[in-house]
């Protein structure tokens, strides 16, 4: 029997790590669980931000997120870039590396965007043996994560829960499941969150990831810019219920608030946990009704050099 | 439309020929590149891309083509602030969006988006009207050229924790071996000549000063980084001289010798004085790791 979180520690609640809030919690060390990065900002890195993450490393727990992976990519894996990822992986101490099911590009381009893929046993068959692949070469827990997506593929042949679920359960691999993106992606395709939540198997969840978004009304774009609204909060107790709770962390990318704010926003999850609490109200009650352009969805960020 | 399974290679190919075409959703997917892939029909695209309850086909693959440029643009603006303001958002955000389809990013990373955006300048550069000296496009791929390299060795490899030479170890080398020895600089040492005084011009510019572009005059620098702050020193010609030589790994002697010729008609006493002086200074800078 698969044990819950494939046996993987529940670190509690935890924020991505953002260079804006570098100097903050080098100086107030707040008693955060624990910190997500996004690996492409730190594989590379020679100068302050490795030395800053080698800091917090030493004393929070560290995931690492990545956003170029493309494992359903029909490009070859770029396995300089998962020899470098290992390397930060066992520099870092991480516990586990995610990414996303999505594909970043073909022909040797990056669009540096998380693109969709089409429900198919093609698609399924090329993903699931990737996985394995990227799995024995990390040789460290791998988790995939449900993006926010735009479109759908009329050439799909299964709900993007069934491709889930049967690419966990194949490839062996544990979930990393984007609550904000659940709601996101089922919004835009006019299916249903919370049965995309509940189809999953939930044994394989071993974290979870909550965001705000911005709702154009007709769709919503996943900005992460923003608190996280009700509904969202809504499908995360039925989440934490299901799993009976994993790893929690709140990504905060555009009109980044101090870090006490975005701190303050994960802890909020503590309500959604115990089955029987009342529900608040004062959390975000309306989807925010974002002006059209506002911002652009970044899976990386670009760090202001220090310069005299 | 052909009704024949389509394999996931061509679905790719296809979606990021139309997502990254510069003329958005439908000339990317009319785009001969899109048509050979899959053939489609003007308004066809519902034959790929399923349509929701609130938008279209083409709206919806939209939304990856709308943020595929603004993302990249917006990188291209962290990279090159300087050059942005200098040219204004609009002719920036001109440039930055044709060196995209020129150069589109082919890394894993973010940090090597801008690397051929000094080239593509110099690439592009307009034909010289007559009766001008057609130099100004100088400016642009000076500029970008300070900035991307600001970038270069703020995250590049450096010598925070490191042993440096000291002043007291430069001091103590046998004099006997000196014009045979030779000065390890640190990796994060770099020497740039410009045609443009950009780095004063940076350094306005930085200061929230609005500063009309200078005129053509030589400047050299060099960049380092303590502390992981990256640190700008202008240089003369005999300075520049030096230390390009000695990041080429030559000897002490060869250094003296080649600042010697670019000092030109400085006499001996007044170019011992400098060396000993411009030593003094960069050692404090940590510019050396080592002498042997």
């Amino acid at each position: 029997m698969t044990p819950p979180r494939l046996g993987h520690s529940n670190l509690g609640l935890g924020v991505g790590l953002r260079s804006v809030h570098f100097d903050y919690i080098l100086k107030n060390q707040p008693a955060v669980d624990w910190f997500e990065v996004i690996s492409e900002n730190f594989v590379d890195s020679q100068g302050r931000p490795r030395y800053v993450l080698q800091q917090i490393a030493e004393r929070y727990p560290i995931v690492l997120h990545g956003v170029s992976l493309s494992i359903g990519s029909t490009d070859p894996l770029d396995f300089e870039y998962l020899g470098k990822l290992k390397r930060l992986a066992r520099e870092t101490g991480a516990e586990w590396i995610s990414d996303h099911l999505c594909w970043t590009g073909v022909l040797g381009r990056n669009s540096h965007d998380l693109l969709p893929v089409p429900f198919t046993e093609e698609t399924l068959k090329h993903v699931v043996e990737r996985v394995r692949t990227v799995q024995d070469f990390l040789e460290r827990p791998f988790v995939l994560e449900n993006p926010s997506s735009y479109v759908t593929f009329q050439d799909s042949t299964m709900d993007e829960w069934e491709f889930v679920t049967r690419m966990a359960e194949e490839a062996d691999c544990g979930l990393l499941l984007d609550v904000n993106n659940v709601y996101v992606s089922s919004f835009n395709h006019d299916t249903d969150p919370d049965r995309f939540i509940r189809s999953l198997p939930h044994e394989r969840i071993v974290q979870f990831h909550l965001a705000g978004h911005s709702n154009y009304t007709q769709y919503i774009i996943d900005t992460h810019d923003n608190h996280v609204i009700d509904p969202v909060w809504e499908l995360y107790r039925t989440a934490h219920q299901l799993t009976g709770g994993v790893s929690t962390l709140l990504e905060w990318d555009a009109n980044i608030p101090p870090f006490p704010v975005v701190h303050e926003e994960v802890l909020k999850a503590k309500r959604f946990m115990g089955e029987h609490l009342p529900k608040e109200g004062e959390e975000e009650r309306e989807p925010a009704l974002a002006a059209s352009g506002d911002t652009v969805f970044h899976p990386l960020h670009t760090i202001r050099p220090e310069v005299e | 439309m052909s009704g024949a399974p389509r394999s996931l290679d061509v679905v790719q190919r296809w979606f990021q020929a139309v997502v990254t075409h510069p003329g958005g959703v439908e000339g990317g997917a009319e785009s001969a590149e899109a048509q050979r892939l899959i053939h489609l029909q003007r308004g066809e695209l519902e034959a790929v891309i399923r349509r929701s309850k609130s938008l279209t086909a083409a709206e919806r693959m939209a939304i990856y083509a709308n943020a595929y440029y603004a993302r990249l643009l917006e990188c291209m603006e962290a990279w090159f602030p300087v050059l942005k303001s200098a040219l204004g958002e609009e002719v920036f955000n001109a440039f930055a969006f044709e060196y995209l389809q020129r150069y589109p990013s082919q890394s894993y990373t973010l940090d090597r988006l801008g690397e051929n955006f000094g080239r593509f300048l110099d690439e592009t550069r307009p034909e010289a009207e007559e009766g001008e000296d057609g130099s100004w496009p100088d400016f642009l791929i000076d500029l970008a050229t300070l900035e991307w390299n600001i970038h270069q060795v703020f995250d590049g490899p450096g010598v925070e924790f490191q042993p440096l030479l000291t002043a007291e170890a430069l001091q103590a080398f046998p004099a006997e071996r000196f014009a045979e020895a030779r000065l390890t600089p640190v990796p994060c040492l770099r020497l740039l000549s410009f045609r443009y005084p950009v780095n004063a011009y940076y350094t306005a510019a930085r200061q929230g000063e609005e500063v009309p572009p200078p005129g053509p005059a030589p400047e050299r620098i060099a960049l380092s980084r303590r502390e992981f702050v990256v640190r700008r020193y202008p240089l003369t010609a005999p300075q520049y001289a030096l230390l390009e030589k000695v990041l080429a790994g030559a000897t002490v002697g060869e250094v003296i010798a080649a600042a010697a010729e670019a000092a030109g008609g400085l006499d001996d006493d007044a170019l011992a004085a400098g060396l000993q002086e411009w030593f003094r200074l960069w050692v404090a800078e940590g510019f050396f790791q080592s002498i042997a």
